[in-house]
């Protein structure tokens, strides 16, 4: 190849110290993440393919090199110069796409690919070409010139009269080539630390996860391939995350048409797939996959590699928070906040480490996705919360399901154990029929047969027994779990209260004290003493209501319907139903009594009252209204509010454990879904009916059966 | 120096507090509003009073203010009053941060004895009476004919006497602050350079 060297010819970097060491340093902190970020720089190239090469890089020497090169459209000197040598004028963030056809969203934002090539050897030869001249542009650059400067910048001597990053000088030259090619290939040397099997392979598992798996449907897939001395790397391309072994797997799709989006339901034991409204967030394309205990076992063993997690990919390419290469996957961030939920490791609840799966956003759909300026998250807007929403319902969905499915295979369990009981007397009737008139070698053997089989049975009847005894268990520790939910909700109101309550009565009594008698104060002794007085009675009623959550959950007795309500509008709840405004109308036609557990009942209506209070927070006119018709066999209620309602996409899923929309009112989403479980032991039904009141508001429907 | 307690509590029945009768009983100018809005109002067009203030956190939900944005508002208007929550919020669920950014002057739980509110009172109190505007204030009282004598000149002109620095500073003025940061300069300057002696 002929070279048409000029020494004269010298480019330098328009960038300081600072920079340098921010860009280069802090956002690419391994060698990993320095791949992504060039394998990026091709991406935004318009590359079809691009190619890492690694050259004797185990062991380490002075042929040791790393070229990475692709068939982008390249940079011509003015790009070099304005461009590539400048920093904070990223044409990257001016442009959103890059050119025609292709139209990619630009995925390295922060223009720092080439402080990228820092991390992965001292020595840069760039060479880039644009189609339509037949000259390539080179460029030299030797960063040990830039840590010299930089070690010296950062020591505290100020006198000395130092060199600048501005001074050092790049060389470049131009070589001969084709006129149609063009691309950029990086030429990297001065490599420094060794690349072992096994670096390549995590490199090529890191970037496996870049390009989304529907990668090769698109117009203009985009490849990435490897090259290197190791036998399983000598040429390879490097496939998209191949999912296998998967327990579940559930695809959601859209429909830009008629704006649906589809989510997952729960219901009547199965799980389907519905339609709602796309939400604010924008239409998501989804897939999940789910691995049990034994999949997850598979999964790990074939790819070494954890399940990680669900990432989000926009426009076929994975979005920068979830590029971040960490060592060990422990580290890596829950962006999506899947392992924070509350009350997590309780109610077989999934994680990262249960899910693979992938959301595709595009740039045109969801514009308000977008990547946060230190790249470790998104910016924190009502669409992204959306998205985790949207995300961490349909997890929700799946470990209903999956609970459900536990639930069964439980009851079958307790019926094969049963089975197996009866079979065992069967054939021990058999063999006692057979016995006496068999030969007494027979005889003998079927004795010892009959006493095994009694010894069998024995074991069966305890297994059965245990395992009775272990469901026991675990409904008691729900119910414990339950109760303690719903008594910290009280405890924080009720001790609100009692301190309000104690400083009036501890303050007036203090008062007297301080000051009694005295003719000129007479009518504050009066006011006060009243104030006391009923101070008093109000504590006493709060005191009255802590007890009976004190009390055993197992206790029966006979309940007023009517009296029991009340209670709760007139004297719990009515501090802060009259603070709010609320007002509270409740029409039965007649009293009922019931024989049940106080405490099960009140949680019922305790639940519906303080999720009326949360959802009339903003609204003017407050109401909340009961209305109940005792019938021949049940009574029906009718609760409803005329609050901010429920949204049509939530209708059927407020029910659900730790499903809420006031989580910044302190809901745990336990409250509903305690009303219903309550009503359903039973043997109620609670369902959402349209409201009563317009144009906002909620309506429940409850049936309670009852035997005269 | 007189002393007016603002009170700000959507809870109707704090108006019969005994912790307020004490203050009436001692201080006698107690304003108590159950909005918040109100006391804000009140706060903000009599500046030239000494006010320390008792502020409940939680509102009700129809209210725009809470304790929070109130105090926010009142130490954006002046430095100079001392803001005492006074509330029964569980202390543990409540995030105080923004209380210490906006100069809370204390903590008082609703549940507190008169005697230990007045540990805290009584520090506003002090607080209030060394402020540079009461030291002027009562050097007024005791000394009217020096009330309009100008002894403070702007670069661009104007001449204010202590009366009229009174108001700058307790308005939190650009002039009032201007003035009570020169002041103390020239205090330590003074008393650097032996021209003026300082004893207890």
């Amino acid at each position: 190849m002929a070279k048409t060297k000029n020494d004269e010819n010298f480019l330098k970097f328009n960038f300081d110290v600072s920079a340098f060491r921010l860009l280069g340093r802090e956002l690419i902190t391994d060698r990993i993440t320095a791949l992504f970020e060039l394998v990026k720089n091709s991406y935004d190239s318009n590359a079809n393919t691009v190619t890492i090469e690694f050259i004797n890089i185990n062991p380490i020497s002075k042929e040791s090199k790393i070229i990475i090169s692709d068939d982008g459209f390249g940079m011509d000197y003015s790009d070099i110069k304005n461009r590539w040598m400048v920093i904070g004028t990223s044409s990257k963030r001016r442009e959103r796409t890059t050119p025609e056809p292709y139209n990619r969203i630009v995925s390295g934002k922060k223009g720092v690919g080439r402080f990228a090539v820092d991390k992965l050897g001292a020595k840069l030869i760039l060479k880039t070409k644009k189609k339509g001249t037949n000259k390539l542009f080179c460029l030299e650059t030797d960063w040990v010139n830039y840590s010299k400067i930089e070690y010296s910048q950062m020591s505290l001597n100020f006198e000395e009269s130092k060199d600048y990053f501005t001074d050092i000088k790049n060389r470049y030259w131009l070589e001969d080539g084709q006129i149609d090619s063009q691309g950029t290939s990086l030429e990297i040397s001065g490599i420094e630390e060794e690349w072992s099997e096994k670096d390549i392979d995590r490199a090529y598992k890191e970037l496996s996860k870049l390009i989304s798996p529907n990668n090769d449907s698109k117009l203009y897939p985009f490849h990435i391939n490897i090259k290197s001395e190791y036998e399983k790397y000598k040429d390879i391309s490097i496939k998209p995350q191949i999912i296998n072994f998967a327990s579940l797997k559930f695809e959601l799709s859209f429909d830009l048409k008629n704006n649906t989006q589809e989510i997952l339901q729960f219901k009547n034991n199965q799980l389907n797939k519905v339609t709602v409204p796309i939400r604010d967030c924008g239409p998501l394309k989804t897939t999940i996959y789910y691995f049990d205990r034994l999949a997850k076992d598979k999964y790990k063993k074939h790819f070494n590699v954890e399940i990680d997690g669900i990432k989000i990919y926009r426009d076929g390419l994975i979005t920068t928070p979830f590029a971040e290469y960490v060592d060990t996957q422990n580290e890596q961030k829950d962006i999506l906040g899947l392992d924070k939920r509350r009350w997590s490791g309780f109610f077989d609840r999934l994680g990262t480490r249960d899910l693979l799966g992938y959301i595709e956003i595009t740039d045109k759909s969801n514009p308000f996705i977008v990547e946060s300026t230190n790249r470790q998250g998104f910016v924190d807007n009502k669409q992204f919360y959306q998205l985790k929403k949207f995300v961490i319902e349909q997890i929700q969905q799946i470990e209903n399901f999956l609970k459900n499915q536990r639930n069964s295979s439980r009851e079958t369990t307790k019926s094969g154990l049963s089975g197996a009981s009866d079979n065992i007397k069967d054939l021990k009737s058999d063999i006692s029929k057979i016995k006496n008139s068999s030969s007494p070698e027979v005889k003998e053997v079927l004795t010892n047969i009959e006493k095994n089989l009694s010894k069998l049975q024995g074991t069966v009847n305890k297994s059965i027994n245990d395992f009775n005894k272990s469901e026991e268990e675990k409904k008691q520790i729900e119910n414990l779990l339950f109760s303690l939910v719903s008594l910290q909700t009280f405890a924080a109101m009720f001790s609100h209260m009692a301190k309000h309550t104690i400083g009036h009565i501890i303050t007036g009594a203090e008062y007297f004290n301080n000051n009694f008698p005295n003719p000129k104060l007479e009518d504050r002794f009066l006011k006060i003493s009243k104030k006391i007085y009923s101070e008093m009675m109000k504590l006493r009623t709060g005191v009255d209501f802590m007890l009976k959550y004190a009390k055993s959950d197992s206790d029966f007795e006979e309940i007023s319907m009517k009296g029991l309500i009340e209670n709760l509008f007139n004297n719990i709840y009515e501090d802060i139903l009259s603070k709010e405004k609320i007002q509270t109308e409740l029409i039965l036609d007649k009293d009922l009594i019931l024989n049940y557990n106080r405490k099960a009942i009140e949680d019922i209506f305790d639940n519906l009252i303080s999720n009326s209070i949360k959802a009339l927070k903003h609204q003017t006119n407050k109401k909340i209204k009961c209305v109940g018709i005792v019938n021949k066999s049940d009574l029906t209620l009718t609760f409803s509010d005329n609050g901010s309602g429920i949204d049509e996409q939530d209708k059927y899923r407020i029910f659900d454990i730790f499903f809420t929309t006031t989580a910044e009112d302190g809901g745990a989403g336990m409250g509903l879904y305690m009303t219903k479980t309550r009503i359903e032991t039973m043997g109620g039904e609670i369902e959402v009916i349209e409201n009563e009141f317009k144009p906002s508001g909620a309506s429940f429907k409850i049936t309670l059966p009852f035997k005269k | 120096m007189e002393v007016t307690f603002v009170v700000i509590d959507d809870t109707i029945s704090i108006k019969e507090h005994p912790l307020l009768y004490t203050l009436e009983d001692k201080y006698k100018n107690v304003e108590f509003f159950l909005k918040p809005e109100d006391g804000l109002n009140f706060i903000t067009s009599h500046l030239e009073l000494n006010m320390i203030v008792l502020l409940d956190i939680q509102f009700s939900a129809n209210d725009i203010e809470n304790g929070h944005s109130i105090l926010k508002k009142i130490s954006e208007k002046s430095e100079l009053i001392p803001v005492i929550l006074w509330s029964g919020i569980n202390e543990t669920e409540e995030s105080f941060s923004d209380f210490i950014n906006n100069n809370a002057f204390g903590f008082i739980s609703k549940d507190a004895t008169i005697q230990e509110a007045f540990v805290l009172i009584d520090k506003a109190l002090t607080f209030l009476k060394t402020n540079l505007d009461n030291i002027i204030e009562d050097w007024i009282i005791q000394k009217p004919e020096d009330k309009d004598i100008p002894v403070f000149f702007t670069a661009n002109g104007l001449s204010l006497s202590l009366n009229q620095i009174l108001y700058e500073i307790r308005n939190q003025t650009y002039l009032g602050k201007s003035f009570s940061k020169k002041l103390n300069q020239l205090t330590i300057h003074l008393l650097l350079n032996k021209l003026e002696k300082l004893n207890d």
